[in-house]
């Protein structure tokens, strides 16, 4: 393991992963789509009958074909219907008002709401044969308007479901703020701002296989943030008991918050294998995923932040106009994630945040790495570079006689967060001097007085996110089991998809039980081994299931000590644990390790649920840019991101989340948007050459640098870390852009600053000119 | 991202292959490198029902000189021109220049300069060279040869003056004379997509004055374009020296072309985050800085930097 950073390096970086896609599984049949290509119409017909006479094609459906298909033998096939998506309510994220009566349909039987959207599906013996099958179907579908955007949408002259508004929820976080206040600041800035919608791009695109067992029973392999969820609603709407359902997450190559539902192919597979009684996979390909797989943010924002003339801020208010997409899911509450950590770092004494969530003819939007602070950071951090310009401040100053001061936490927000532990000035004092800011900024000022040199901008963006989930999903299941041969299993109910569990777990465990890494080793992802669970999301998996294997290691302990007392007929109090072994207190006699102990009393095996407080993550993030404002490109110079998440497991691990968001991050800031034609149609025929990915060209040198402030949430006091540059990133470049072009008007620069859009920026009037 | 079923051959002889390309019933296609033919297959937007794969045939990958051209055969692979010595003289520079804006090395290794030009992309630096430079399209039927002119070649977005029975065999490039200065600037959004923007040029310079200016134009129209009207603006005009700023000072000779170039040579199309109206100012912009460059190039190569005009 010596060359290798990680223990999972050597399987993964040699090609020896297995994904789902790897599976061997005889007789199995793979599934292929037929998509709507309008976004908004009524369906007048999918007829399948071609696509039935290619050869190899084992069975092609509409959502008409799908009623009353025979079923065959199988133990679990009840089904009469191709069953509906399963919606949630998890975590306050929806509510039964917005579901009802807009249920999302596995398969669009009547009318298509987003371009992209399923209204067949063929089943081949290879995915070749089955898209094949999929060109031979034909799909009529008279268009309707489409509306894209939330603004267009909230007025409901286009309606996504008849007799109901396309307005699925409202919500809001801390009190209205009077009139008054604002007429009485110093200095109040006003703002626009588009969040973009982003796709997750995960390297592996979703997959499923459903594979109907002899027993009677049902494997599924996913690559899935929640196995025990999907285990869960699928087995609701197959009406089969939960124990009847294995979920398998095998390697899985990234889902950045993506990959966490029953999605509608998932659906239609997993009905298709029950009612067929054959294993049925569905690999998605990209271009599919850029048309069917959810997005994140959209949202459309109006800001007011208000100070008095010394800086210190009054209040904030913001309002969200949120793109929910097609049909409510996650994404109709997942803005109030935005509306709750409004506040940010500072101690602004009013805060009011308004949410509108919007059904639009895009595809659903979903939570993605971030998922509603990037949207709060961003908004609030770049109103706070227009108010020190307003004030004539540094916009370091700004920042820092507005932090929420270290002796104050735990610190109640008016917008209802109860902020654990922070340290947000030495976070920034750390982004400042590694950048070196006061040497830019000296560059900077050299550089306006030469008309040959590029502008140059320096951005900042402070930022305080949640970790761990909401209440009622703080907790996580964890075990851990000693052999007679000296390994320990550890179990628990994550489901990496990339985050180095591997690594991290065992070592973690190992060092509370005080044995070599290399005994241990971890098994989740499997509903068989570890039949409860929640998941991996919320950045949650160091924080939740890390303190939940430790406290399970601490119940071992205490376990194994009960045991050697017993055995050698002593109080408890006298035996002593240390490093791996059991030792009687007082008579001297020889250690025996926790094996021998197995090998004397029988299996020892502990099973914990944990409960974890939620974590707030923060940091302070800085980049230089600079721009050609005749072309309008914009060249990152330096980024520099300071994150705290409190204890580090594993630094290596840390440095890889920070970096690869920070990635991200410049990808929400400079490239990364879906852009529709106004049939409401994505523009993104080719796949990855229209929606742009930062590449490794244009990655400038980012370092990686964190303060440590344990939360005290848990014992173990880790928060997360996985969304810190998705987080902070975006802001820091934006504002750097603005620094270096000082448009008058704020709204000129929205994401992605792509060439034409910095170009327009900087020749439009300047913010001096303007006063 | 499946292609449909389609046939296939592998032809060993150019004769072989000609006389596949010459079943005109069915949707025949060459595949050389394949690195636009076979995602196109994969989006089913070409579903051709035979592919013909001239990849083992004898004699198509020689690059070489011709009685002051060179020619570079159907299978030359883009890499090739990575180095400047590959083609002698300004062309092999402007070659190099431009070849390592095609995409990325696995499909400069693969992809070749005559499959960018039977693909004819509007978005090809090659094209847009060949349109410069007047190169000329060799090609061959079953029971002819002939010679295309580049001027009539390009007929739109991927539309040639090649017939259905025609395979490229080779382009001919005349070779660029020694008093000639060349550049090629690329934009684009990131490294791995098409170019929004991109021009070639080259400069034939005499004494320090402009005897002769070329100027191909990438992705400016449905298909590339040569800016005569800019080019016809250089001519007797001074080199002068490079200045060193980002931006040519006011009234320079080079930003006027520039201008006409986008104003009168460029038909650009609206395509997301490049309007006509900032692709118009990005073409200003780019010939401007290639002739720059250019100018640059003769004055270093040629020796000439003492001897150049006042900028």
């Amino acid at each position: 393991m010596e060359q290798w950073t990680r223990r999972e390096d050597r399987r993964l970086l040699t090609g020896h992963g297995r994904y789902v896609a790897d599976l061997v599984v005889p007789g199995c049949l793979d599934a292929a789509f037929v998509r709507s290509t309008v976004a908004h119409g009524i369906v007048r017909e999918v007829d399948c009958a071609a696509a039935r006479e290619v050869p190899g094609v084992i069975g092609a459906w509409s959502a008409a074909d799908l009623s009353g298909l025979p079923t065959c033998t199988h133990a679990a096939a009840r089904l009469q219907d191709l069953p509906p998506v399963p919606h949630t309510l998890l975590a306050r994220l929806s509510n039964e008002e917005a579901v009802t009566g807009r249920e999302w349909p596995a398969l669009a039987k009547e009318r298509v709401r987003y371009a992209g959207e399923a209204v067949a599906v063929v089943v081949g013996e290879d995915r070749y044969r089955a898209e094949d099958g999929a060109a031979e179907v034909v799909v009529r579908i008279d268009p309707l308007p489409a509306v894209v955007t939330p603004s267009r949408a909230a007025n409901d002259s286009i309606a996504l479901f008849d007799g109901l508004s396309n307005t699925a929820f409202t919500g809001e976080a801390g009190q209205p703020i009077d009139e008054s206040v604002w007429q009485g600041a110093a200095a109040v800035v006003e703002a626009r701002y588009r969040q973009q919608l982003l796709m997750p791009t995960p390297m592996e695109c979703r997959t499923i296989l459903a594979v109907p067992e002899e027993d009677g029973r049902l494997s599924v392999w996913s690559g899935h943030q929640m196995p025990h969820r999907l285990r869960r609603e699928l087995a609701a709407l197959l009406d089969l008991p939960v124990d009847r359902i294995r979920v398998v997450v095998p390697d899985t190559g990234g889902a950045f918050g993506s990959k966490s539902a029953a999605f509608p192919e998932f659906v239609t597979v997993v009905y298709l294998a029950v009612t067929l009684g054959r294993p049925v996979r569905w690999i998605e390909d990209r271009l599919e995923s850029m048309t069917a797989a959810t997005r994140g943010r959209g949202q459309d924002q109006r800001v007011r932040l208000a100070a008095d003339a010394d800086g210190h801020l009054l209040a904030y208010e913001l309002q969200i106009d949120a793109d929910v997409g097609a049909y409510p899911h996650l994404g109709v509450g997942l803005p109030m994630q935005t509306a709750w950590m409004a506040t940010g770092p500072y101690t602004t004494p009013k805060v009011h945040a308004t949410v509108r969530s919007v059904l639009t003819n895009t595809m659903v939007t979903y939570p993605y790495r971030g998922a509603g602070r990037p949207e709060a950071t961003i908004a609030l951090e770049r109103s706070m570079d227009l108010l020190a310009r307003r004030l004539g401040m540094d916009p370091a100053e700004l920042r820092r006689r507005n932090f929420i001061p270290a002796g104050s936490f735990p610190y109640q927000t008016p917008t209802g967060r109860c902020y654990d532990s922070g340290d947000y000035s030495t976070a920034l004092d750390l982004a400042l001097e590694t950048i070196g800011y006061g040497t830019w900024r000296d560059e900077q000022e050299r550089r306006r007085e030469n008309p040959d040199a590029l502008p140059l901008g320096i951005g900042l963006s402070c930022y305080v996110e949640r970790s761990g989930g909401e209440p009622g999903g703080l907790h996580e299941f964890a075990g851990v089991e000693a052999h007679e041969d000296g390994t320990i299993t550890a179990r628990c109910g994550a489901a990496p998809s990339g985050q180095s569990h591997e690594t991290t777990f065992p070592a973690l465990v190992a060092q509370a039980l005080g044995v070599e890494e290399d005994r241990v080793r971890l098994v989740e992802g499997d509903t068989d081994a570890q039949p409860e669970g929640l998941g991996s999301f919320a950045s949650r998996s160091a924080q939740v299931d890390g303190a939940a294997l430790c406290h399970a290691c601490a119940l071992l302990i205490d376990r194994a000590r009960e045991r050697a007392a017993e055995l050698w007929g002593m109080p408890v109090e006298e035996v002593e644990w240390s490093a791996g072994s059991l030792r009687p207190l007082r008579d001297g006699s020889a250690a025996i390790g926790l094996a021998e102990l197995v090998k004397d009393t029988g299996p020892l095996r502990v099973d914990d649920r944990f409960e974890s407080g939620m974590g707030f993550p923060f940091g302070a993030h800085a980049a230089v840019v600079e721009v050609d404002p005749e072309l309008g490109t914009v060249r990152v110079l330096q980024l520099v991101v300071v994150d705290d998440c409190g204890v580090v497991l594993n630094p290596a691990v840390v440095r890889g989340q920070a970096f690869g968001s920070a990635v991200q991050g410049i990808g929400q800031a400079l490239y990364e948007g879906i852009p529709y034609g106004d049939d409401g149609v994505p523009q993104l025929a080719n796949g990855l050459l229209d929606y742009l990915l930062p590449t490794a060209a244009e990655i400038p040198p980012i370092e990686v640098k964190d303060t440590r402030t344990p939360t005290p949430s848990t014992p173990l006091g880790a928060k997360g870390a996985g969304e810190s540059g998705c987080i902070g990133t975006p802001a820091a470049i934006v504002n750097a852009v603005a620094d270096a072009l000082q448009p008058a008007d704020p709204g000129l620069l929205q994401m992605p600053l792509t060439p034409d859009v910095v170009w327009r920026a900087a020749r439009a009037p300047k913010y001096e000119e303007a006063r | 991202m499946k292609p449909a079923t389609f046939d296939y051959v592998a032809p060993h002889t150019v004769h072989e292959t000609l006389d596949a390309l010459g079943d005109t019933e069915r949707d025949v296609r060459v595949l050389a490198g394949g690195q636009s033919l076979i995602l196109e297959m994969h989006l089913q937007r070409i579903r051709p029902d035979l592919v013909v794969d001239i990849n083992r045939v004898a004699g198509l990958d020689h690059l070489n000189l011709d009685n002051g051209a060179v020619r570079v055969g159907a299978l030359v692979r883009h890499g090739v021109f990575e180095s400047p010595q590959a083609v002698p003289g300004p062309l092999g520079r402007l070659f190099a220049l431009a070849v390592v804006n095609i995409a990325h090395p696995p499909i400069r290794a693969r992809g070749t300069m005559v499959g960018s030009l039977a693909w004819a992309h509007p978005a090809s630096e090659w094209c847009a060279i060949a349109l410069a430079l007047d190169a000329a399209i060799e090609v061959r039927s079953a029971d002819r040869a002939r010679e295309i002119a580049v001027h009539d070649y390009f007929r739109g977005a991927l539309q040639t003056a090649r017939a259905r029975d025609e395979l490229i065999t080779s382009v001919r490039f005349p070779l660029l004379g020694d008093n000639t200065g060349v550049g090629f600037i690329e934009h684009r959004r990131t490294h791995f997509c098409f170019a929004q923007v991109a021009v070639a040029t080259a400069l034939a310079v005499h004494d320090g004055v402009i005897e002769q200016a070329r100027i191909g134009l990438v992705n400016c129209a449905d298909r590339p374009v040569r800016a005569r009207a800019a080019e016809q603006a250089l001519v007797g005009a001074e080199v002068g020296s490079p200045g060193t700023g980002y931006r040519l000072p006011d009234g320079h000779p080079f930003i006027r072309a520039g201008r006409i170039a986008a104003e009168q040579d460029a038909a650009p199309l609206a395509e997301p985050y490049a309007d006509p109206e900032y692709r118009r100012n990005a073409i200003a912009v780019l010939v401007g800085r290639t002739l720059r460059q250019a100018a640059t190039d003769y004055q270093v190569q040629a020796g000439n930097g003492a001897t150049g005009g006042r900028l």
